[in-house]
């Protein structure tokens, strides 16, 4: 421990021998791991909102399909229990979020024209706040309940459909005998989405209504239930698989978009190679200070070893100057990212590019997202690969032959 | 070789170690500059083809209000016959009409609403890639045959096969009902599902007929040969419209809001982090530069004495510099070129990286692009960066008193 | 008791073409307590004498031992040790580290060798107060003048008593006053602590004050005599 006291001395009064490289380094430094956690927070902020997004237009965590429903998605696959009895099972299980709803391909007709919609038989009050809708931005009411007859549609529908709240249209689909039914439908409220295509999609009706339309008596099309946290979904997984019997097909939410389910992990590589990619640009500028600094203390460094110092010991004292460049140059860096975070934590509008978000998937409000992991993963990998970079010259000094070095002139 | 030079040459490899450092931060950041520009060019550009080709086109005239409305009766008259006639004028066969109507389409056991696109059978392949994607059976051919093409997803989810009939419902342009009975002689499949869903093709003089177009259509889409060419297209296309009609010619742009800002949004993100990299490079060369400047005090000193201008040796620090800028810049380059011109021809894969490419309608492996501007775009802002940081070191060279400098060791 | 035997040393440096004989057949036996003076002419050996004694530099052939242990055989390693605890060194320049104060510089061996801090503290004191630095305890080496930076480093080559003491041209950048100064620091210390002290010098008046005088040319001893210190 001693020993660590010396070289930790010897280290930091080296740091500032030149202060102008080291302040020069330090900057180079301070900006990479700036940039390094302010990405990384900006980017994992645009991912959580796709995911959460991606979620909320699923809906939900996990779901629970008739098994040939995912690729036929039509009435003749349907979850083949009971809904009350299902329903009554998950209100018992004690689940943070859950619903089931019918989902069918349907036609709207308006008086002036008609368009391909999926038709969402849906029990409003239980699917509050789990799905992309947000009941208190509708135009006129959503659903109050399950027997509601009316209908709630998109704004950019009803605009195509040429009709408006009050107004009447037409839903039509199929029965599970392939007979057609048809209802009419008072719209009642109109939806906006962050994403306009769900703004044509999507229309919403009571699930009671619209399983007496279709006459499915007491059965739905899917289930889906919400836990607490969408990167770890086996708790709710495995509660929902214990309260479905076989015969039903339970997906988690990345198996179910694949594009959401690898976005996750390409984020995290991706975020691997970015801080790596800084550490690799700042390599070079860390590297040649201390080859500079070695080669600036021969004499001295001949000295210690003539005097007894171990070459470990020189090896010890070099990287240890550069471990504490480095996490000085860190800590400053990464104090700046959280406090270039702070203004924008409320959100950044990017709306000017709010139709290209859309296509990633994203919506126009950026909400950058600190994690401590991301944190700590970027100062570790520095620090890391900071110590191998380090070796080179640390070794290098170590291994001078003392007579030679203190000779030298 | 001039003096000045052979003295700047001979400079820098006093330290040839850290010269090779500082260098090999140039080369590091120039052949990811070079691989990942034209990663994201290549990607660009393929974005905008896969996207555009499928269906949407370069350019298309349609009637005002269509493109956000998409009602039947927003139509273009006699659009075969402006076909036809841009076909002559433009000496080009990459211009079909199209009408586009909504329909439910009916197997024996199932209905779906879709869109009903009526094309011009010789034609279509030429703006459109679905003709080509026909995986069972062939392309509509007779210009009023019975016939349609649908994706494999919606034949599997209608269940049926080649040579079965479907029916079409829909309403015509004066809003009367409209029927027909067609023989599906294709099945196309462009690998993303939803797509296919969506929509099927169907001789344009028959959809004309079926929906009481009375010759008019709803479309006329081109494409150019280049992305580049378009706005030249859009207006002769312009120019060339029958007068005294109200049509509009709408670029690829319009037609795709989200496309442009999706890769301005994917661009500012990547200029971010390219512009953290070369100030990353910048402060590696403003250390090592005024390094060699300080611990040269004492010889420059010397010179000074002898009666050489302050600004003369500053030139002589930016030459080292730019030599050094330059290497960087050659060796960067070649080794940037040949990493990328392999990848241009082996592809480039990134774990997870086809689930999200799909999405995009991309293909699984990148290929970059290496072109003159993508080869040397960066290279050049680094070489501009590099000459910038020696700056401050060659100006300090004014404040040295030559006394004094030669006092220091 | 012997401080120091050599026995038939051997070392030859190739310069370019040229093989130069540093030790040539060197045998000699230093008692403990002894002041020894080694004098030659630049190149003359007495620096690779010297470094040989301090485990700095290997011979080619023949053997050394320090306090009757054999060195010449031992590692790195057990060098590194064996400089540390039994003998001190002083160099004609650059003895200090820079970025250490006089007493921190006298403390670091100590410091090293794992020495509590209260104790070394007070030791490099006393030392310091002893070789003439009272007052100057808290100066790094750029702000004190050649003298005071040699006397430092004597203080360091004594600090942790050494059995021997290796001096190799210490005065070669003083003036003739302070270099007078300082052997005669050499001279006190020497009968103080009975340390053996090994100098080597080509300076005549460094030379007076040795009690043994070895005189080296092209590698051998060619003269070895007592003489009584002035």
């Amino acid at each position: 421990m001693h020993m660590f006291a010396i070289l930790a001395r010897l280290a930091w009064r080296n740091l500032w021998r030149n202060h102008r490289r080291t302040f020069i380094m330090l900057a180079a430094i301070v900006l990479g791991s700036w940039a390094m956690i302010f990405m990384t927070a900006l980017m994992r902020g645009m991912v959580t909102e796709v995911i959460k997004d991606g979620i909320s237009a699923l809906p939900g965590h996990v779901q629970v399909h008739h098994p040939k429903y995912r690729d036929d998605p039509s009435v003749a696959n349907l979850i083949p229990i009971p809904d009350s009895e299902m329903s009554a099972k998950f209100a018992a299980a004690g689940l943070k979020g859950w619903a089931s709803r019918v989902r069918v391909p349907a036609v709207i007709t308006s008086e002036y024209d008609s368009r391909g919609v999926t038709l969402l038989g849906i029990d409003p009050e239980r699917e509050r706040g789990l799905t992309f809708i947000d009941y208190d931005e509708i135009d006129g009411r959503f659903l109050e309940s399950v027997d509601d007859p009316g209908i709630v549609i998109g704004r950019k529908l009803a605009r195509t459909l040429e009709t408006e709240i009050g107004k009447r249209i037409v839903i039509m689909s199929q029965d599970p005998d392939n007979e057609i039914a048809d209802r009419g439908f008072r719209v009642v409220g109109l939806f906006t989405a962050n994403v306009t295509a769900f703004e044509e999609a999507f229309v919403f009706a009571g699930k009671s209504t619209t399983q007496k339309m279709l006459r499915i008596g007491d059965r739905t099309s899917e289930l889906f239930a919400v836990g607490d946290d969408y990167r770890n979904v086996d708790a709710v997984y495995s509660q929902v698989t214990e309260l479905v019997d076989a015969g039903v097909e339970v997906k988690s939410w990345f198996e179910l978009d694949a594009y959401l389910g690898t976005m996750l992990k390409v984020m995290d590589g991706f975020l691997l190679v970015w801080v790596i990619v800084i550490f690799l640009a700042l390599s070079f500028g860390l590297v040649n200070t201390l080859v500079m600094a070695v080669f600036e203390r021969v004499r001295e460094i001949g000295l210690m070893l003539a005097l007894g110092m171990k070459p470990r010991n020189i090896l010890g004292q070099i990287i240890i100057e550069s471990l504490m460049l480095l996490t000085i140059g860190l800590v400053i860096g990464t104090a700046l990212a959280w406090l270039a975070v702070q203004p924008i934590k409320e959100g950044i509008d990017v709306s000017i590019v709010a139709e290209g978000m859309d296509m990633w998937g994203m919506s126009s409000v950026l909400y950058p997202e600190l994690l401590l992991r991301d944190v700590i993963l970027a100062n570790v990998v520095v620090l890391v690969l900071g110590f191998f970079a380090s070796l080179s010259p640390a070794w290098r000094a170590a291994h001078y032959e003392p007579v030679e070095a203190i000779t030298k002139v | 070789m001039n003096l000045v030079f052979r003295l700047a040459w001979r400079n820098l490899w006093r330290h040839s170690k850290r010269t090779w450092l500082t260098t090999g931060a140039m080369i590091f950041s120039n052949v990811l500059l070079i691989f990942m520009i034209g990663l994201q060019f290549g990607m660009y550009d393929l974005m905008i083809d896969n996207t555009l080709q499928t269906l949407t086109g370069h350019v298309q005239i349609q009637a005002p209000g269509y493109k956000d409305d998409q009602k039947m009766r927003q139509s273009v008259a006699d659009v075969a016959g402006l076909a036809s006639s841009l076909r002559t004028e433009l000496g080009s066969d990459r211009v079909a009409a199209r009408g586009a109507a909504f329909a439910l389409v009916s197997s024996e056991d199932r209905s779906y609403g879709i869109a009903v696109l009526g094309v011009e059978p010789e034609y279509e392949g030429n703006v459109s890639t679905i003709p080509g994607l026909i995986k069972e059976g062939r392309f509509v051919n007779g210009p009023d045959a019975a016939e349609i093409v649908i994706g494999a997803a919606l034949a599997r989810n209608l269940r049926i096969g080649l040579g079965q009939e479907l029916t079409l419902l829909g309403s015509g342009r004066d809003g009367s009902f409209a029927a027909a009975v067609v023989t599906v002689v294709g099945i196309f499949d462009s690998g993303v599902a939803d797509f296919d869903r969506s929509f099927a093709e169907i001789p344009l003089r028959f959809f004309q007929d079926m929906f009481y177009m009375d010759g008019a259509g709803h479309q006329v889409v081109l494409t150019a040969t280049a992305i580049d060419d378009v706005p030249e297209l859009q207006r002769r296309v312009a120019e060339l419209l029958p007068a005294g009609e109200e049509l509009v010619v709408h670029d690829w742009d319009a037609l795709q809001p989200g496309l442009k800002q999706a890769i301005r949004a994917d661009m500012s993100s990547a200029f971010f982090m390219y512009g953290i990299l070369v100030i990353l490079v910048a402060f590696s060369v403003l250390n090592t530069q005024l390094m060699s400047v300080l611990e040269r005090t004492h010889e420059f000193g010397i010179v000074l004495a002898l009666g050489l201008t302050p600004g003369r040796l500053g030139r002589l620090v930016l030459l080292e510099t730019a030599i050094m800028g330059m290497l960087g810049l050659l060796i960067g380059a070649l080794l940037g070129a040949i990493l990328t011109a392999y990848l241009g021809v082996n592809g480039f894969a990134y774990p997870g990286m086809e689930e999200l490419a799909a999405k995009f309608n991309l293909p699984a492996r990148f290929f970059p692009e290496l072109t003159l501007p993508t080869l040397l775009a960066g290279p050049l802002v680094v070489f501009g960066f590099t000459i910038l940081s020696a700056l401050y070191p060659a100006l300090r060279l004014h404040r040295l008193h030559p006394v004094e400098a030669m006092r220091a060791v | 008791m012997t401080a120091v035997r050599c026995v038939d040393l051997c070392k030859t440096y190739h310069q370019g073409e040229e093989k130069i004989k540093a030790l040539d057949h060197v045998t000699i036996d230093i008692v403990e307590g002894g002041f020894v003076c080694l004098s030659a002419p630049s190149g003359g050996g007495k620096t690779t004498l010297l470094n040989t004694i301090g485990g700095l530099d290997k011979p080619d052939s023949g053997e050394v031992y320090i306090a009757g242990r054999r060195i010449d055989n031992l590692r790195k390693g057990e060098l590194a040790e064996l400089r540390l605890r039994n003998i001190g060194f002083v160099f004609q320049a650059f003895n200090l580290i820079p970025v250490l104060t006089a007493r921190e510089n006298v403390e670091f061996v100590m410091q090293v060798q794992g020495v509590a801090a209260a104790e070394r503290g007070e030791q490099a004191l006393e030392i310091l107060q002893e070789v003439g630095l009272a007052g100057l305890e808290d100066r790094l080496p750029a702000d004190m003048s050649g003298g005071q930076q040699q006397r430092v480093a004597v203080a360091r080559a004594i600090v942790s008593h050494p059995a021997l003491v290796l001096a190799d041209e210490p005065t070669a950048n003083l003036d003739s006053k302070t270099a007078d100064g300082l052997m005669e620091l050499f001279c006190e210390l020497n009968e103080r602590h009975k340390t053996t002290f090994i100098i080597a010098t080509h300076d005549k008046r460094v030379m007076s004050y040795a009690k043994r005088l070895i005189r080296m040319l092209d590698g051998r001893i060619v003269d070895d005599i007592e003489q009584n210190a002035t």
